[in-house]
């Protein structure tokens, strides 16, 4: 579980981010994951320019294998990132799609 | 200051063995080797990465006094991966203020009692928020760095495999090693992804395991000692815990620091070094460990990793002689003294099946986390 708290104060770092546009300077997928991120195996995570040169990094979604490719544009947006228990807040934070 | 003794546990699945057992055989080990008795240790100094997360055991220091029965000062000390280096360089500082005196590092992680996603979770822990919540793993930040590479200069997948190839090689002629077969590039090639483009046998397993040495600036002690190495440079430097804040993916720029200082305060050239034992904790770590510590140019290690000019008997320096993390194992907070005790072997002519010849000058790099601290260690006989 992700303490509630530690949520809350990780949003306001997200919002900088959310909306803004990039390309993926280099990619992976991982096949071995994490408890939290077992069931989501095998998922792409993308290292991303945006547009203002800063760098970040999330998981690539709404993606097909042709768009895991060094230049793809991309879009970051607001998703679900980990699975939690049914009593817990769930957490969401950035992940990137193709544009 | 010098080494006089080093005593490395066997690495591997040790299922009969707990993390207080494995110190205790280290300790006992390498005060044997070095024909001394606790009396004389006056501090210990402690590496361990994971026993806070994975076992709920920390104070580690008071546990390692009931196993001693003695009342000296004992440091823990933890940098991810790099706690091994840490651990001696903070030892060689404490001499530095302390003449005449004695101590002893011993560096040890007992991690297979747990299921891999437990392990991958509490390795996690020496990763940025960021990353964890992207659901990246310390192979996935790996692979991140190894598709930069492969991309930009041109190499594949099987540039990699030269590595685990070598180190395996390396590790069939080391006892201690937790791997001790060799590998063909295609079983490499064919063994399963953990993070594109990196494989499982890319990746330096999950071992348990403890090492020792003991570091000295009692002259008296010098003298009577069978083996001794002088520590010539030990530099630490660091950098971004995320990936994503560093200028470039194909370097670490704490490797390049640390190593520009240690060259500079050992007085000596890269050509001087005959044995290395880089971090290898997947095969692109390596070609980029012999690229930021100057050995090779940047960009040729993909190329020059097939040459197995490295290998025993090749026409370069030796690098990863013990098998290296790959084959040798990596106990987390081992490692570091692992690799700096391999060196010392290897400068006394103890290293059996693996000696490299004419070596008098060697070096340890220990990188922990994706670089976000590197310690580089020289030593010369």
């Amino acid at each position: 579980m992700v303490s509630p708290v530690k949520i809350w104060r990780r949003q306001k770092e997200k919002r900088e981010i959310l909306g803004k546009e990039g390309k993926v300077i280099s990619w992976t997928k991982i096949y071995i994951a994490p408890n939290d991120f077992k069931n989501m195996v095998p998922y792409p995570v993308v290292l991303v320019e945006l547009e203002d040169k800063k760098k970040f990094v999330g998981q690539l979604v709404d993606y097909e294998e042709k768009n895991l490719k060094f230049g793809q544009k991309v879009k970051a947006v607001l998703r679900k990132t980990r699975n939690v228990g049914q009593e817990d807040v769930i957490p969401y934070g950035i992940k990137f799609k193709p544009i | 200051m010098k080494i006089i003794a080093f005593y490395q546990t066997k690495f591997g699945e040790l299922w009969e063995k707990s993390l207080t057992s494995l110190i205790k055989e280290a300790i006992f080990g390498v005060l044997k080797e070095a024909n001394l008795e606790i009396d004389q240790v006056d501090a210990i100094f402690f590496s361990n990465m994971m026993a806070g997360v994975l076992e709920n055991n920390l104070h580690t220091s008071s546990k390692i006094s009931e196993i001693i029965g003695k009342n000296i000062p004992i440091f823990r000390v933890e940098a991810a991966c790099a706690s091994g280096g840490i651990a001696f360089h903070l030892a060689t500082k404490y001499l530095s203020d302390n003449s005449k005196k004695t101590v002893l590092i011993v560096g040890a992680e007992k991690m297979t009692d747990y299921s891999p996603e437990e392990t991958t979770l509490a390795l996690a822990a020496a990763a940025s928020g960021e990353e964890q919540e992207a659901g990246l793993t310390f192979p996935g930040l790996y692979a991140l760095m190894a598709n930069f590479y492969l991309q930009k200069y041109h190499y594949s997948e099987e540039n990699l495999a030269y590595v685990s190839f070598k180190n395996h090689f390396h590790g069939s002629l080391n006892p201690k090693a937790h791997f001790q077969n060799k590998l063909t590039i295609e079983k490499i090639l064919k063994s399963p992804y953990v993070a594109y483009p990196l494989k499982v046998l890319d990746s330096s397993p999950i071992s348990d395991g403890a090492a020792a040495l003991i570091l000295t600036n009692d002259a008296y002690l010098i003298k009577k000692s069978k083996y001794s190495v002088s520590v010539l440079a030990s530099e630490v430097a660091t950098d971004t815990i995320n990936l994503f804040q560093r200028q470039t993916f194909d370097e670490i720029l704490a490797t390049k620091i640390a190593s520009e200082l240690a060259f500079k305060k050992a007085k000596i050239e890269r050509k001087h070094i005959k044995v290395a034992e880089v971090h290898d904790c997947f095969s692109i770590a390596e070609i980029l460990a012999m690229e930021d510590l100057g050995f090779w140019k940047k960009g040729e290690g993909g190329k020059n990793i097939k040459e197995l000019s490295t290998q025993i008997g090749g026409s370069d320096l030796t690098v990863n002689p013990s098998g290296g993390l790959k084959a040798s194992g990596h106990p987390v907070g081992a490692t570091g003294v692992k690799q700096i005790g391999e060196i010392f072997l290897q400068l006394t002519k103890q290293a059996g099946q693996r000696q490299v010849k004419n070596a008098k000058y060697g070096l340890a790099h220990n990188v922990g986390g994706s670089g976000g601290t590197v310690v580089v260690t020289i030593l010369g006989s």
